[in-house]
């Protein structure tokens, strides 16, 4: 993977979840961008950005945090690319509050005991393929269309709010997500719920706000006509696909609704072999839907 | 909500935590004329006793006590709606950060302590680790939740399907991840940090 064989080259934070419950997220960002001939090469040492229990009562550590992992990324070339939407939301409020308070940088400095190094531009995945790879570009590399694939594209809160801080796209009216799984050739469908909360982190102390929180989304993806949702972090890929089942118990509405990470998608299109997209990681199997399209 | 009498005075209205919440959250709570958007847009609202537009009014009126003593600010999902669609542009989800901040602080008055446990034990993670560990995460918050084993973080599927790392270990630079930790905590003990 020397760097000049890659058209782009990139340094990558992959966060936490990355590493574990989201492995499947962090394999295929790695087979598509190696597809597309991107190069991603990990920040060392990184740590975790604080998430939001972090900001939720500290926000200091938190700006400290991904202010660390702001330095850290100095080390390895290229912009910064985040996959988890949470992580990069983080990293770009980080940057946005620093930029605008002084006390709170001279606060954040001292933590660090260093000069602050935050101009790195971070972006998302999504942004690198749109603007910086482009979707001619990732059209050309479709080797199986997904043409036929009904799919919801799932924002949820923290790609494109709130405004002016992630500058993904409009924070209530986005097409980033369409836009990139679209050049696939795959269809996108309308529905209502694209941009309201799946009920984040309180997965693990209060399920009971995830359970209404992401069956109302599954139930409208499912009006909307979707195939399958597509999502671009850990926690809402958490709370639709291993929570379903529960959902699913305590709604007493049948969904069997796949959720994939975007990179999942755009990678089975982009031709990389299916062994490295992690289909047998998700508890609600896209084989059968992946099949009866002629995708798999 | 019961609609308890609600007498203002100065002795009733304390405007100094009011200045703290937005010195912490670098949003003015007085720009705020009830129009009533944020809570309208808000997902947790049926979770709380207070929807957002009541807590910002009652910051208003001094009523910090009042505001602190539900369970509204601990379910606020922090999505970034209301800040998002505020005409005058209060930003509402930093103020939350603050309110949980002065809370947290206070050790209580709130009623919530099962999200104010995980926050703990997510924080602690970082300072032990420097990564999280959902596993370890998880398993600590069934133990002293008493929910023991029964959610499904620890579900067997979870294994099968390789998504929980039962190996943790320590980033190799946990030292400055410490200092981190302690030099917050020495900015505060001198008083020169929130
Ligand atoms: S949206 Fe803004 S102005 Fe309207 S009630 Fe909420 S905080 Fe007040
Ligand atoms: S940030 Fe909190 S208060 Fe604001 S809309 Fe979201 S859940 Fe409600």
């Amino acid at each position: 993977m020397t760097p000049a064989k890659n058209i782009l080259n990139y340094s990558y934070y992959p966060g936490c979840s990355l590493h574990a419950s989201a492995k499947e997220y962090d394999e295929s960002t790695r087979g598509l961008f190696k597809a597309l001939k991107i190069g991603l090469h990990e920040v060392p040492d990184w740590l975790c950005c604080g998430a939001t229990p972090a900001h939720n009562v500290d926000e200091l550590l938190s700006l400290s945090l991904c202010a660390k992992n702001l330095e850290l990324s100095n080390q390895v070339d290229g912009d910064l690319a985040v996959a988890c939407a949470a992580c990069f939301s983080r990293l770009k409020v980080t940057q946005h509050r620093l930029a605008e308070n002084e006390e709170k940088r001279h606060q954040v400095a001292y933590a660090l005991d260093a000069p602050l190094a935050l101009d790195k531009p971070v972006k998302h995945l999504l942004e690198i393929l749109a603007t910086d790879f482009g979707l001619d570009r990732l059209a050309a590399a479709v080797q199986k269309p997904l043409s036929g694939l009904k799919v919801a594209c799932y924002y949820g809160c923290l790609l494109t709010r709130p405004p002016d801080v992630p500058e993904l796209d409009d924070c209530e009216d986005p097409s980033i997500m369409e836009r990139v799984i679209g050049a696939t050739g795959a269809e996108t469908v309308s529905w209502s719920h694209r941009m309201e909360c799946c009920g984040a982190n309180f997965t693990l102390s209060r399920p009971g706000v995830v359970l209404k929180l992401s069956g109302e989304i599954l139930a409208s993806a499912k009006r909307g006509g979707a195939d399958c949702i597509m999502v671009a972090c850990p926690l809402c890929h958490g709370n639709l696909d291993i929570r379903q089942k529960e959902i699913e118990e305590a709604s007493g509405r049948h969904y069997g609704m796949p959720v994939f990470y975007m990179t999942q998608l755009l990678a089975l299109a982009a031709g990389v072999s299916t062994s490295k997209l992690g289909f047998g990681s998700m508890m609600v199997s896209p084989v059968s839907l992946l099949k009866e399209k002629g995708l798999l | 909500m019961k609609h308890s009498k609600m007498t203002l005075s100065a002795e009733t209205m304390n405007l100094g935590f009011v200045k703290k919440v937005e010195q912490l959250s670098g949003s003015s709570v007085r720009r705020c004329f009830q129009c009533g958007k944020c809570s309208a847009g808000c997902p947790m609202r049926s979770f709380m006793e207070h929807p957002p537009n009541r807590i910002v009014r009652l910051l208003q009126l001094g009523q910090f006590e009042r505001v602190l003593a539900g369970r509204s600010i601990w379910y606020c999902a922090s999505c970034e709606t209301c800040t998002t669609r505020c005409p005058n542009k209060v930003d509402l989800a930093a103020i939350m950060d603050a309110l949980r901040k002065l809370s947290w602080d206070a050790q209580g008055p709130s009623k919530e302590s099962l999200v104010q446990l995980a926050n703990r034990l997510f924080i602690d993670n970082i300072r032990t680790y420097g990564r999280q560990y959902e596993m370890r995460l998880a398993a600590v918050f069934n133990l002293k939740s008493g929910k023991l084993l029964k959610d499904f973080m620890l579900g067997p599927s979870l294994f099968t399907k390789g998504k929980l790392k039962v190996f943790h270990k320590k980033n190799r630079n946990i030292g400055e991840i410490e200092r981190i930790f302690s030099r917050i905590e020495e900015l505060r003990r001198k008083g020169e940090a929130t």
